[in-house]
């Protein structure tokens, strides 16, 4: 969007108030930040539509822009997926992969959250304390910090390299249960609660009957924010699936189109018969981000609706 | 775990007050069940990787010729210590951190505030604008950021020709690292955490702002004296979940390694010296010892975070 468009519209909400000096310098600054944080992000996605013989020769003009075409993209995509031994198809195989470890871990992490949520928010027991605790700090550590330990656990009962492991470890999501406990806090009252009991309904049947059935924002949510994370994880496939080029997903996969670049690596690069230049890179990534956008799109209104974020981590 | 220490601290903020009734036992019985599929991956994924993580500390590094390894005391955490590059690489994280954490706070804050000040579709679209960066997390945000720093190609190539640096390899020099991860770290971050400070922001009642204006003071001055002081709690809880961020940060310093033609150093990070240790030396009692000092550094900030930033607490601890 552009500065002129942005002041008009701003302009049109808010009538009554002259133009002062403090408000122009408002307007001005986030104008300014906005376009510090498209300008990169345009040229990169352009890049992804663009050849290396434009790149190279510098005829692409402002950000690359001229050099965008369709053709480009197409052949970027040729490139990409001829990577690999016998005649390519690994770029394809890494999104497959990414695409079974996200949602497998998506679909364990709101199966385990939710049931864990409901117990700590709605139901009075012994141990509800210390777990929402647990799940409090565990929520406030980067989960880098547990990769090595994992590994070690992982190689100790031989399953690295595999992908089943990546996908339950992915399925612990204590954000999710924070998020789920926040619901039925705000979402189910007491009163519901005692109601499903004075019915004779047991806390499961309550979980199950009462809860889940008003739950659709939770789910909506912690689907989300797990398979995001999933997708974006790169520390710790790079330690359990790195030995396996076949299971990598596409985090570390895009890791290895790096190291295999002649942008970067001349003489590593120099023995491959497919060179993966900064088109070829942008355009991988920009793949990566498809799936997220999806997700994005499909939970927006979900994401939107009431002030998540806030309620999040506030 | 150690968050079992933490538990006395606070108890006595819980006691079940008023009108609660005495736990009953098939409650009880309900919550574990219905939490039991959690904790199992709680116990998977965190508690056995600890465990075993700290047993493994204590054992000797296995060779050849002792392929068991065996019980080792300490030897494993002098040995990580004492290495010539531990106190580098938290020496390195200090310095992006101290590059990094003011111009976070500063920005966030600073965005959050504006978008505050602004009503209407144009502070909704411009925290949106602000967002996007945020949606190209990990690997999809150093991409990005390659194809900023690499001169050749870059859309500020301005910025590097003035700078004297014409291939990547100038571009990493160690003088610039930190700022270019600083760069990194703050791109990715900044609109998520105005997303989350402004919806802070969007719960305090309105009243008081109204009141200050009422005062005279003009947008600027609201913002100064009366916002900012009540957000105080997300700018904590920011501050402290950036910090455990920075200690843990690995995968921006190990790829910039990766592609600066060995301008930058291997270990730069804690994290990468735990990586080095157990995938470069073979040396898993290190590992496992470096990363229960991180653990340590870190579960103490989570500790920090959930018990002082004021933002958890009163919700949870009822």
């Amino acid at each position: 969007m552009s500065a002129p468009d942005v002041v008009t519209q701003h302009r049109a909400h808010v009538v009554q108030r002259p133009w002062s000096a403090g408000r122009t310098a408002r307007v001005a600054v986030m104008v300014i930040a906005a376009a510090l944080v498209l300008y990169p992000i345009i040229g990169f996605v352009a890049m992804a539509f663009r050849s290396q013989t434009g790149v190279q020769e510098g005829t692409d003009g402002f950000l690359g822009l001229a050099g965008v075409s369709i053709q480009h993209a197409i052949d970027n995509w040729k490139t990409l997926t001829a990577y690999g031994p016998r005649g390519g198809g690994l770029f394809q195989r890494w999104l497959l992969n990414s695409v079974i470890v996200s949602v497998s871990g998506a679909v364990l992490a709101v199966v385990t959250a939710l049931p864990a949520g409901f117990a700590m928010a709605r139901l009075r027991w012994r141990g509800r304390r210390f777990w929402l605790i647990v799940t409090l700090i565990a929520m406030a550590m980067p989960n880098t910090v547990l990769v090595i330990p994992i590994f070690l656990q992982v190689d100790a009962i031989g399953a690295v390299g595999q992908l089943w492991p990546v996908a339950v470890l992915m399925g612990f999501f204590p954000f999710g249960v924070y998020l789920s406990y926040i619901h039925f806090m705000t979402a189910m009252p007491h009163e519901l609660v005692e109601a499903a009991r004075v019915d004779g309904l047991g806390e499961g049947g309550t979980f199950f009957r009462v809860a889940l059935p008003i739950s659709k924002q939770a789910v909506a949510l912690v689907t989300f924010f797990s398979f995001v994370a999933n997708w974006t994880n790169f520390f710790l496939p790079l330690t359990l699936l790195t030995s396996s080029q076949q299971n990598k997903t596409l985090s570390i996969g895009l890791q290895e189109f790096i190291g295999a670049s002649p942008l970067f690596n001349p003489t590593s690069a120099a023995g491959l018969t497919v060179k993966l230049w900064m088109p070829e890179l942008a355009f991988a990534t920009f793949i990566s981000m498809l799936p997220l956008l999806v997700v994005f799109i499909a939970a927006q209104r979900f994401l939107i609706r009431g002030q998540t974020v806030g309620a999040v981590k506030g | 775990m150690t968050a079992t220490t933490t538990l006395p601290a606070v108890a006595p903020a819980v006691r079940p007050r008023g009108r609660r009734h005495r736990l009953s036992s098939r409650e009880t019985v309900g919550g574990w069940l219905l939490s039991a599929p959690y904790i199992l991956l709680f116990l998977a994924a965190a508690a056995i990787p600890i465990v075993f993580a700290v047993w493994k500390s204590l054992q000797k590094p296995s060779t050849i010729l002792r392929p068991q390894g065996g019980f080792g005391g300490l030897d494993a955490y002098k040995s990580a210590v004492t290495d010539y590059r531990f106190w580098d690489t938290f020496k390195n994280i200090g310095i992006v951190m101290a590059v990094w954490l003011p111009i976070m706070l500063i920005g966030v804050i600073g965005l959050a505030l504006l978008i505050h000040a602004s009503p209407g579709r144009f502070g909704s679209v411009m925290r949106f604008v602000y967002y996007i960066p945020g949606a190209l997390s990990g690997i999809a945000n150093f991409m990005l950021w390659v194809y900023l720093i690499n001169p050749s190609i870059s859309p500020i190539s301005w910025l590097w020709t003035t700078l004297g640096e014409t291939t990547i390899k100038d571009a990493t020099n160690p003088f610039n690292v930190p700022f270019i991860l600083a760069a990194m770290l703050f791109f990715q971050g900044v609109g998520t955490w105005v997303v989350i400070v402004n919806g802070g922001l969007n719960g305090l009642p309105e009243e008081v702002f109204e009141a200050g204006s009422l005062d005279g003071a003009n947008a600027w001055q609201v913002a100064w004296h009366v916002k900012l002081p009540m957000i105080r709690p997300w700018i904590g809880y920011a501050a402290l979940m950036n910090i455990a961020y920075g200690f843990q940060l690995f995968m921006e310093p190990y790829l910039l390694q990766q592609v600066s033609a060995g301008a930058m150093q291997t270990e730069y990070t804690p994290t990468q010296l735990t990586f080095a240790f157990a995938f470069t030396n073979r040396n898993l009692p290190a590992a496992a010892a470096m990363s229960v000092i991180l653990l340590v550094v870190t579960l103490a900030i989570g500790v920090l975070t959930v018990f002082r930033s004021g933002l958890f607490g009163e919700k949870e601890a009822r």
